[in-house]
């Protein structure tokens, strides 16, 4: 093997980078640390405190279940109204926000930062501002998550339409079709299948949100709870939230087990 | 009677935003019902020549005219009108992997419903019959309800044949339609193309790369070089010369499908 090819030696690596990277993490970790006084002795020595409540919530109270059912149920229906209509309302902002397929500039532009808007402010201060606008309890709590539905499945979808293939859009042009028709036949059965990944993802991250939401009257279990917190039942506390875990290990089964058929 | 031109471009130059020539000066009549073959090598300008018939690539400077419309510039119901008439078959297909054989299909007609109908997918029964007529044109009307994706690349080749066939036009344009294919699909695709022609008398321009191809499948073979025209007659007095004037240099085997030198 005397006459073959000189084998291109293995590029060096690049310590410098790898070594700043790695300080820069640990100093920025240490300076945050003590930034908020951050201390493993103190942490011991509360560790009984956090021991103490933990035992007090146990057993949960199964006693009160029944009394969860309806505000549980009322979860489940202010994440379907959120997911639902934030749904379908971020197609159009998904699609006017990829690159590839916006029909202008200044769309897209005013587009994006109306998603970043969207996605900044936190869903706790649409559910206090709904909240506001149309009283405390459920219809507060779905407004807020179809917000934040919208935020959540715009941003990762307008991501995939611009990985689609450009070719089969621009044959539907090709014969003659609008742009929404260049949509509807070219564009969007590429991304199909991430929409419908992304919509369980947001029904997911909802059930689990609506738990907050109640912390500011936005109706569902977070309201139970946080009456039942602010009065020291801790017992229907772990309920409360052993319940809620349920139904989103549930809800988290199902969706994977539609994605994987999907794809 | 002086009989319309099927396409006539007049001086037409086009010049990409990074400065490349597509074409530099192009006069080019091509008459109804003729199967017009254009080859040249990479970068000679034959897709440029092709996406301006339908205003996929907008002239720089001159013009184009089908059946005597001018090709207009910009995106509009214009130029949707004009492209309804002129099919384009591509190289990579460009069906919708996901949807249905007949969904793919009826992409051609869209121009040609309302756009409420295409929109919620009916389809009117006269452009379903219209859809299926194409697909036994190709041979492949047994896989109408097939997801697109799920055929061989000859059929899917067909699928997009059907696609333009459904624009009932009266031009296709095949982009490099066989360079996917393997050589006995490349043959039975190249027939169908010249039966098209024949029976129905749809003014056809393919592109190839292939010389033995375009010498066997031509009546009239289009030479490119530089975006110019450089060679235009019959494909049976078409010489070894005529193609080493189009190609700047000795044809070799890789620019024939069979794999030897053309005679």
């Amino acid at each position: 093997m005397s006459d073959a090819v000189t084998r291109p030696l293995r590029p060096a690596r690049n310590w410098a980078l790898i070594i700043g990277a790695v300080t820069a993490v640990t100093l920025m970790t240490w300076w945050s640390g003590r930034g908020i006084r951050f201390s493993l002795t103190e942490l011991a020595c509360n560790l009984p405190g956090g021991r103490r409540l933990l035992v007090e919530s146990w057993p949960p109270e199964f006693s009160f279940f029944p009394r969860l059912l309806a505000p549980l149920l009322e979860t489940l229906q202010i994440a379907v109204v959120g997911t639902v209509i934030g749904g379908i309302l971020a197609v159009p902002v998904a699609v006017l926000a990829a690159r590839n397929l916006t029909p202008g500039f200044l769309v897209w532009f005013v587009d994006r930062n109306f998603m970043n808007i969207l996605r900044t402010l936190p869903d706790l201060f649409w559910a206090m501002l709904f909240a506001a606008a149309v009283g405390f309890g459920p219809i507060a709590g779905a407004l807020a998550l179809t917000v934040f539905t919208v935020a959540v499945i715009s941003k990762l979808w307008s991501e995939s339409l611009e990985a689609i293939d450009m070719g089969v859009p621009e044959a539907v042009r090709a014969s003659g079709g609008s742009w929404l028709q260049m949509l509807q036949f070219g564009a969007i059965p590429q991304a199909l299948p991430h929409y419908v990944s992304y919509a369980l993802y947001a029904f997911e991250l909802n059930v689990r949100a609506s738990m907050i939401l109640g912390l500011v009257g936005a109706g569902g279990i977070g309201m139970v709870l946080e009456t039942q917190r602010s009065t020291f039942e801790y017992p229907r506390v772990t309920l409360i939230v052993l319940s809620v875990l349920v139904i989103v290990l549930i809800i988290e089964q199902v969706s994977e087990s539609i994605r994987r058929r999907l794809i | 009677m002086i009989r319309e031109a099927a396409i006539r471009f007049e001086g037409a130059r086009v010049v990409y935003p990074n400065g490349a020539v597509g074409l530099a000066s192009v006069d080019l009549s091509i008459a109804p019902g003729e199967f017009v073959v254009v080859v040249g090598s990479s970068g000679a300008g034959k897709s440029t020549l092709l996406r301006a018939v339908n205003g996929l690539t907008p002239l720089s400077a001159g013009s184009v005219a089908v059946q005597g419309q001018p090709v207009p510039r910009s995106e509009g119901r214009a130029l949707r009108r004009l492209r309804a008439q002129v099919g384009m078959i591509f190289q990579d297909f460009r069906i919708t992997r996901r949807l249905t054989v007949m969904t793919n299909v009826l992409v051609g007609r869209v121009a040609h419903v309302p756009a409420w109908r295409a929109m919620l997918n009916l389809w009117p029964a006269a452009d379903r019959e219209i859809a299926f007529r194409a697909l036994e044109r190709v041979g492949i009307t047994d896989k109408a309800w097939v997801r697109a994706g799920d055929l061989s690349g000859g059929q899917q080749q067909r699928v997009g044949i059907a696609r333009a066939l459904a624009q009932e036009p009266a031009i296709i344009l095949a982009d490099e339609p066989v360079a996917s294919l393997d050589p006995v699909t490349t043959h039975q695709i190249m027939r169908d193309l010249v039966r098209i022609n024949q029976e129905l008398g749809i003014t056809t321009v393919v592109n190839l790369h292939f010389l033995d191809l375009a010498r066997r499948y031509g009546q009239r073979i289009v030479g490119l070089r530089n975006g110019e025209v450089v060679y235009d007659g019959r494909a049976e007095s078409v010489t070894q010369e005529d193609f080493r004037h189009i190609y700047g240099r000795d044809p070799d085997a890789g620019d024939v499908l069979d794999g030897q030198a053309a005679r």
